[in-house]
């Protein structure tokens, strides 16, 4: 649409198949935040329905240590410690993100408030916006 | 007239980031507005997409265009209009219901996101596991 799927895996730094990943899992999450919210599924915690979210930063996490570990066994060294860090970076600001709206939505305690919780997601922002100036 | 990449990201960034502050506001009760005025830079940038997008396809339209690949550059061209609408309806019924507008459940707030992710997983998917192969 305004990105084609090369510029967003250029931008992202994720392959396509990451990408896939995530989109399913958001996916999932919102037909679970649904049960949840419509109380379609009275077991389900806020804990379970954030589960796809956790499963694909865990997915995404092993899929870019072995393509990392392959890119530094030929060789490319730079590259493979870059693409790790990043998306670690990345994913990492994503699962802090998750974990502290879990929190607050299981909890509703005043101390954490959205500022705070979405701080995370404003750090991602800028990263994002530097790395597009370096991709360009 | 095509806009590079940086001028794309900018734009993205920029209503991304107004829209997550207006929502933080809300959100933690600073801002005591509407939810149809926090989603105010959502709707111009929809609007921007929705504008680009029809000029697009009415460039495409026009005689004189050089229409090798045209069927699929316009199948591809509709189904991102289309994925638009999905948007736009989506952001307005979770909107409505944010309003208490109407008593509907969140389910039915959610089919037009559900569409259109699987309609994302669908050309996602396709690139993954049919796309070319070297």
């Amino acid at each position: 649409m305004l990105f084609s799927l090369r510029e967003l895996v250029q931008w992202l730094g994720f392959a396509t198949f990451e990408i896939f990943v995530h989109v399913l899992a958001l996916l999932v999450f919102s037909v679970l935040l649904a049960l949840r919210v419509d109380e379609l599924a009275p077991g389900l915690s806020w804990w379970n329905v954030f589960v796809p979210f956790f499963a694909a930063d865990g997915l995404s996490t092993y899929f870019t240590t072995i393509v990392s570990v392959r890119l530094f066994q030929d060789g490319e060294k730079r590259l493979a410690v870059l693409r790790l860090f990043w998306i670690l970076t990345i994913l990492s600001l994503k699962f802090v993100f998750e974990m502290l709206l879990c929190q607050k939505l299981v909890e509703q305690t005043r101390e954490l408030w959205f500022g705070l919780i979405m701080s995370p997601v404003f750090i991602l922002l800028q990263l994002l916006m530097i790395r597009a100036c370096r991709v360009n | 007239m095509r806009m590079s990449l940086a001028q794309r990201v900018l734009l993205t960034w920029l209503f991304t980031l107004l829209f997550l502050i207006m929502l933080v506001l809300k959100l933690d009760e600073k801002a005591p507005w509407n939810w149809f005025l926090i989603f105010i830079p959502v709707w111009i940038f929809d609007t921007i997409l929705l504008v680009m997008l029809i000029v697009k396809m009415a460039g495409r339209c026009k005689s004189g265009y050089n229409h090798r690949n045209g069927p699929r550059h316009m199948k591809r061209k509709v189904w991102y209009f289309i994925a638009m609408l999905l948007k736009l309806a989506f952001c307005l019924a979770l909107c409505a219901k944010l309003e208490q507008f109407t008593n509907m459940n969140l389910s039915y707030v959610f089919i037009p996101l559900w569409a259109l992710l699987v309609g994302a997983m669908t050309e996602l998917g396709y690139n993954v596991f049919f796309a070319r192969r070297d």
